[in-house]
């Protein structure tokens, strides 16, 4: 079963349709992207399944439940853990207190207002290993603030990755990076995925990335499917090449 | 924590030493810095600017004064039970003010203060309308003591209240429940974002507050023997909202030694000027502009090494 369905999900802004009768799912284990051009609806997609919008019409499945109007907190309690395109810290804390308050998050006694010993220390280790699976730990003493744009977007991974999610959800993982933070972020994030047991959907611009991370792809045009599946038989469709790769290939 | 025994033994010695009429103001500074302290769970630790704080220093006064009127509960007691109840009854002004954020916030908290004050001048039955409630008597016990009831007594049950409330305080900000506080503080979209219910978070700190702040509220009440409209009045939430800041948010401590600085600097000037606003405003202007860190945070850049 899918994990994650969307079924027929629409989102108007007044005349405008941004999401236009959507229907995809995500497989567990598969890293699928989704591409289009700039205005494809791609960031309102994201926002509907996040739950930071409601859509006018359709439904969001997560692992059967039906979560088309849950909140967000309520979706990430089920198990979707997300980065934001803009990176979302916790700048005055330390790496390790960011993934550690991310790891807290996945505990039941979180809410324990006194002592609470015990779920710091099952927080901190959850988050210690986050940050060392992404290379992190020899920065983990330093203010989310101060570290390099390159690090804090790894920092972003690392606080999704502490809350052992079920489908990592990412907005253009590499926006805003250099050239060479993008290759190095690539390198660390295709390491990550190749090791297995990950579910990642991730909505991303920048071809050169998504061809190297992603096992799946949906593309998306004036907020429409136009084509669904294998990276190499996505990029050979005439429709995506049309709309969107033009000259890529 | 042994700055903080150093801190309480200091304290529980000061009646050997200093005449009654000092006495009095400490008692009052004690109250005032439990006050500060409660609000700075809200304004430091969660950046929830509370305009309308007086609200928990009158709900806790006018309920403690109609206790001891009416029932034969003891003081200590009858204290306690008028925190609980401010905590209690901000669960609701809660749930309304976090509807909103930032100055919204801060205003939806400065129109319940001030309706409660409304309230407070028309419901004659249980305020006293205008003349307030007098003549609220110390009563007795527990255990039939009466060592409460007189002004040592009262100075140590204040004290106790302040210390009480002050390793209350602290634990829940170090506690999970705080890391979350600190996570809305910096990033309340991506706190929310992790999976965090941050309204209900802010609702519980709101209940916290209100509940220390209507314990301080408690103490006034018998310590002045008279409880009045002014205790809810905006000029007071505004008064602890300085005493907060000039002592040091997000420290607990500092907003004790504010409001002591407040009450000290009051004291002092209007010895010899009615205007004394004035120029504790100058004072407060300054803090702002050259140790936004406070009091407390001064004195902790003149000593790095010391902590906690």
């Amino acid at each position: 079963m899918a994990l994650l369905q969307l079924q027929g999900l629409t989102k108007r802004y007044g005349g405008i349709v941004a999401v236009n009768d959507v229907t995809m799912s995500v497989e567990p284990g598969e890293v699928r992207a989704v591409i289009g051009p700039n205005g494809a609806g791609k960031t309102s997609l994201f926002h509907l399944i996040t739950g930071v919008v409601k859509p006018t019409l359709g439904e969001i499945l997560f692992d059967g439940h039906r979560v088309t109007a849950m909140p967000a907190f309520g979706r990430c309690q089920l198990g979707m853990s997300r980065t934001f395109q803009l990176t979302a810290l916790f700048p005055e804390m330390s790496a390790r207190e960011n993934t550690r308050l991310a790891a807290q998050a996945r505990d039941k006694k979180r809410w324990l207002p006194l002592g609470g010993r015990a779920v710091f220390a099952e927080a901190s280790r959850r988050g210690d290993a986050a940050l060392e699976r992404l290379g992190l730990t020899h920065v983990a003493e330093r203010p989310a603030g101060l570290l390099s744009h390159g690090d804090q977007r790894l920092l972003e991974v690392a606080m999704a990755l502490a809350q052992q999610p079920r489908l990592l959800l990412m907005d253009e993982p590499t926006q805003g990076l250099s050239v060479e933070e993008t290759a190095q972020a690539v390198e660390v994030l295709g390491n990550l995925f190749a090791g297995g047991g990950l579910t990642v959907l991730l909505v991303e611009h920048d071809m050169e990335v998504v061809f190297r991370l992603a096992t799946k792809m949906t593309v998306l045009h004036r907020g429409t499917v136009i084509a669904d599946g294998e990276p190499e038989d996505v990029k050979a469709d005439p429709a995506v090449q049309d709309a969107y790769l033009g000259g890529y290939t | 924590m042994r700055t903080t025994i150093a801190m309480a033994g200091l304290l529980a010695l000061m009646p050997l030493g200093l005449p009654p009429y000092a006495m009095t103001l400490l008692t009052e500074a004690l109250i005032m810095g439990l006050f500060a302290m409660s609000l700075d769970l809200m304004v430091g630790y969660a950046r929830l600017i509370s305009f309308g704080h007086a609200a928990a220093y009158g709900l806790g006064a006018y309920t403690c004064g109609n206790i001891l009127l009416h029932t034969e509960i003891p003081l200590p007691f009858a204290v306690l039970l008028s925190g609980v109840f401010s905590g209690f009854v901000s669960i609701g002004v809660a749930w309304v003010c976090t509807q909103a954020t930032g100055v919204s916030f801060s205003m939806l908290t400065l129109a319940f203060g001030q309706l409660l004050y409304a309230v407070a001048f028309k419901w004659t039955d249980v305020t006293g309308a205008s003349d307030g409630l007098a003549g609220i008597p110390r009563r007795p016990g527990p255990f039939g003591t009466t060592f409460f009831a007189g002004k040592l007594g009262f100075y140590y049950l204040t004290m106790a209240c302040l210390f009480g409330g002050f390793l209350f305080a602290r634990a829940l900000v170090r506690s999970p429940f705080g890391a979350v506080l600190r996570g809305i503080r910096e990033n309340e979209a991506k706190t929310l974002s992790l999976g965090y219910n941050t309204r209900l978070y802010k609702i519980a700190v709101v209940a916290a507050s209100y509940m220390l702040g209507g314990m301080a509220g408690a103490l006034y009440a018998p310590f002045a023997g008279f409880a009045n409209t002014e205790l809810l009045f905006w000029l007071l939430s505004g008064q602890a909202l300085i005493m907060t800041i000039v002592g040091g948010t997000g420290t607990l401590v500092g907003p004790i030694l504010g409001a002591a600085f407040f009450l000290l600097v009051q004291q002092q000037l209007s010895i010899y000027t009615d205007s004394w606003a004035l120029f504790f405003g100058i004072i407060f202007i300054g803090f702002v502009l050259f140790a936004p860190e406070g009091i407390f945070g001064l004195a902790r850049r003149r000593r790095p090494a010391e902590s906690h």
